[in-house]
């Protein structure tokens, strides 16, 4: 018996991972099949003979790899001290120690996102799909032999978030996998592929079927799940204990990770409000009337990308920082790093304006005297603070001319004065995010624009 | 009898329509279904009215079936039209044989139950729509429509009440008490009793009544140099820290346990000399000031004072602001030097 009170492998998580790899097993296999009836063959290199062999040969070897270790699994569950399969130290040391920095994080989300774009065509294909698709629950089985990763993950509340990162993967892959095939189309002169099959059908009752077959497999599912995994209930609430780390429910991590950067006010009323009145307001911005009811990526490139920017890397990939990355004292942890209390992060935040006057001018900041009437100190106030507030006018005013005097010409020119302003100053607030994380995580900045006196901080 | 058509036969014969108009080749499904309707319809009639409807799909059925004798029955010519051509194809042909048959057979038509006189009415024993028409006109009602005998609605006969010979009172009491109404009453009567005792109970929730803003923590001497207590975080939402980090001097104060960023409670952390918020991250320095994370104001400070027997009170109905000024308040500390 290990004394170790955080085993990496117990006899019952053995086990369980068994399962997981059983369930992959099953996955490939069909996949092997699948392959073996499409009877597709590419030829190896010269040096392994020339010859061709079938590409279900590598899915078959790759199962039967699959089916091994499942059998290590289930047979070898008794003695975890000597079991091997595990995730190697060395590995979990490199990624926590890249995912623990949130430069590093959001870095390679956004990388990510970039390549997912620039490789689509790669990417979108069913081979690569389903690579993916191997990758993930591999990397999620492998994982789950660390107890931290396990005590993260295993959470009732992050299994849902677990599962929309496969969902969200899903239908992003999908949708790039039906634009690609309407690319190719459009190119060549063909209507897209909607548009051939387009037989129509009728609500009743082909489409209130559906629905209610769904309806009842979606209750089933959370009756299922409701009985399965406890409610993660706490203590009864009290204002003056607030447990640590403390989360908002996982769909508004997003908006917790913002209120890092930002004041409650901006963070916690202006942009969910731009956000919700600006996706709104997209039917009215957008001028391209193409890619209605098909999908397509090449004849709705900006707007895609700039959809996509806003909720993979700012929204999900948030959602993901906060659930799996954040832990006591809103500290950003490696998924295989304990959960440390007292893990000390220098976080010495500083305001612009005293970057400007005491780092800067090298003088005394101005402070109001006592003795001042309100307008005296109103001014005082805004002398202080006057380089951020420049800075933030100059970037909600200046920046549209620019983006439209530069990259977004034809858009302003399509779009109109007023749309285009709309339309810039909605991008301009979104991109607002990721600079001022940028500016904190390389300046340690903290406002631009910081008036505690009337809690006005931007 | 009417074979019963189902929804998707339905939608299938107004697709088969839809799909040649050129009406020369009869639809067979609408043909065969409509004709033995036609057919059986008088014939049977004195039978018995056992097509009682089942499903919209007979309401269906039978109303085309009417329709098309009733219009024939008008018309005056049976065998004029073949029966293909008489079963309704599209929207148009039912509507115009339900106007037929509206003509022929409305009195008695609205009514499946009425099947009798549908029937009958449908048997083609109704003057043509003119005269009926002229004959309202005139101030008669239809002959037609009075021939039949009106329909009977057969409801089924509620047994007749028992009336025991002698009723006695306890028998009497049993059946009141036992009747539909006065158990459909009670079940009403008790949930809504329920429903109210519960709202009473919500009135008072399981909460902790908020303490008293004034209180005593103890002689200044439970409160060495350099310390922060959290003995009173819990219950009163306060830290008394007795420090000579704020601009050199020798204080005791009290700060509120608030978070200034977004209102949650930090934690002290000895070891890192910190108060430390897990919402956002923000951090402040043992005297209170904001120095990580997104809090922009430092922590607030409540009233203290010493009161007359010697302890410390602490006044939470104040508060005072750093960014204010507020900490040079006499009423925002204690001199520390009399711990």
């Amino acid at each position: 018996m290990s004394l170790d009170p955080h085993p990496n492998l117990t006899s019952s998580v053995i086990f369980g991972l068994g399962w997981l790899y059983l369930i992959q097993f099953v996955m490939n296999f069909a996949w092997t099949w699948r392959s073996l009836k499409k009877g597709t063959h590419h030829r190896v290199p010269k040096f392994f003979g020339g010859g061709e062999v079938p590409v279900a040969m590598w899915w078959g070897m790759y199962t039967a790899l699959l089916s091994m270790v499942m059998i290590a699994h289930f047979t070898g569950f008794s003695s975890p001290e000597r079991f091997l399969i595990q995730l190697p130290g060395w590995f979990k040391f490199f990624v926590d120690s890249f995912i623990a920095d949130a430069k590093w994080y959001f870095g390679f989300c956004v990388g990510a996102f970039g390549l997912m774009i620039w490789f689509r065509r790669v990417l979108a294909t069913e081979t690569a799909g389903w690579l993916m698709l191997n990758g993930g629950v591999l990397f999620l089985t492998l994982s789950l032999t660390d107890w931290d990763f396990r005590q993260i993950v295993g959470k009732p509340d992050n299994v849902p978030i677990v599962a929309m990162l496969f969902i969200v993967g899903y239908f992003t892959w999908l949708y790039f996998n039906r634009s690609n095939e309407n690319d190719d189309r459009i190119e060549a002169g063909l209507p897209p592929k909607e548009a051939e099959d387009n037989e129509k059908v009728l609500v009743w009752p082909d489409l209130v079927y559906t629905e209610l077959i769904c309806m009842i497999a979606v209750t089933a599912f959370l009756f299922f799940w409701g009985v399965a995994l406890q409610a993660p209930l706490e203590e009864p609430a009290s204002a003056v204990k607030t447990p640590n780390p403390s989360k908002a429910p996982w769909y508004f991590l997003g908006l917790q990770e913002m209120l890092v950067y930002y004041d409650p006010w901006l963070a916690g009323v202006v942009f969910p409000s731009v956000i919700l009145g600006g996706m709104m307001a997209i039917p009215y911005i957008d001028f391209n009337k193409r890619g209605n009811g098909y999908y397509t990526f090449n004849e709705r490139k900006f707007a895609v990308s700039v959809f996509m920017f806003g909720f993979l890397p700012l929204w999900v990939g948030m959602i993901v920082l906060g659930t799996f990355l954040r832990g006591p004292n809103w500290n950003i942890f490696g998924i295989y790093e304990y959960w440390d209390v007292h893990k000390l992060e220098a976080l010495n935040n500083v305001n612009l304006s005293e970057y400007f006057w005491l780092y800067g001018l090298n003088t005394a900041m101005p402070t109001p005297a006592s003795t001042d009437s309100g307008m005296r100190i109103l001014g005082m106030i805004l002398l202080r603070e006057s380089p951020g507030i420049l800075l933030t006018l100059g970037y909600l005013i200046a920046m549209p001319s620019i983006m439209a005097m530069t990259f977004l010409k034809q858009y302003a020119f399509r779009m109109g004065f007023i749309r285009f302003m709309v339309f810039s100053n909605l991008i301009l607030m979104m991109a607002a995010l990721p600079i001022k994380m940028l500016l904190r995580w390389a300046f340690n900045l903290k406002y631009l624009v910081a008036v505690p006196e009337y809690f006005f901080n931007i | 009898m009417a074979k019963k058509l189902t929804t998707e036969e339905i939608l299938k014969m107004s697709r088969a329509n839809k799909a040649d108009q050129s009406d020369t080749a009869p639809a067979e499904p609408a043909a065969g279904a409509a004709a033995p309707a036609e057919d059986s319809a008088p014939a049977k009639e004195p039978a018995k009215p056992a097509a009682a409807p089942k499903g919209a799909a007979d309401i269906m059925a039978a109303i085309r079936a009417k329709g098309a004798g009733g219009a024939e029955a008008s018309s005056g010519k049976p065998e004029a039209k073949p029966a293909a051509a008489a079963a309704p194809k599209s929207p148009a042909d039912i509507m115009a044989a339900i106007r037929g048959k509206g003509a022929g057979a409305a009195p008695a038509a609205a009514k499946p139950a009425a099947k009798k006189a549908t029937a009958e009415a449908s048997a083609g024993n109704l003057p043509p729509v003119g005269e009926m028409l002229a004959q309202l006109k005139a101030g008669k009602k239809p002959a037609a429509v009075e021939a039949p005998a009106k329909p009977t609605l057969k409801l089924p006969t509620r047994p007749a009440p028992k009336v025991a010979p002698q009723p006695t009172r306890r028998a009497f009491l049993l059946d009141v008490l036992l009747s539909p109404f006065a158990l459909a009453w009670t079940v009403l009567a008790a949930t809504t009793g329920a429903w109210v005792l519960m709202l009473a109970r919500f009135m008072f929730p399981n909460m902790i009544v908020e303490p008293p803003t004034s209180f005593k923590i103890g002689p200044p001497s439970d409160f060495p140099l350099g310390t922060v207590s959290t003995k009173y975080t819990a219950a009163n939402g306060i830290w008394i820290v007795h420090t000579n980090q704020y601009k050199g001097k020798d204080l005791i104060y009290v700060l509120a346990s608030v978070c200034t960023h977004l209102g949650c409670t930090p934690s002290w952390l000895e070891g890192e000399q910190k108060f430390k918020c897990p919402c956002h991250g923000s951090g402040f320095y043992i005297n209170g000031m904001n120095f990580e994370g997104p809090a922009p104001r430092p922590l607030e400070r409540v009233g203290v004072a010493l009161s007359s027997d010697g302890t410390l009170e602490v006044d939470k109905s104040v508060k005072f602001q750093e960014e204010k000024g507020q900490w040079e308040d006499a009423k925002s500390f204690v001199d520390g030097s009399i711990a």
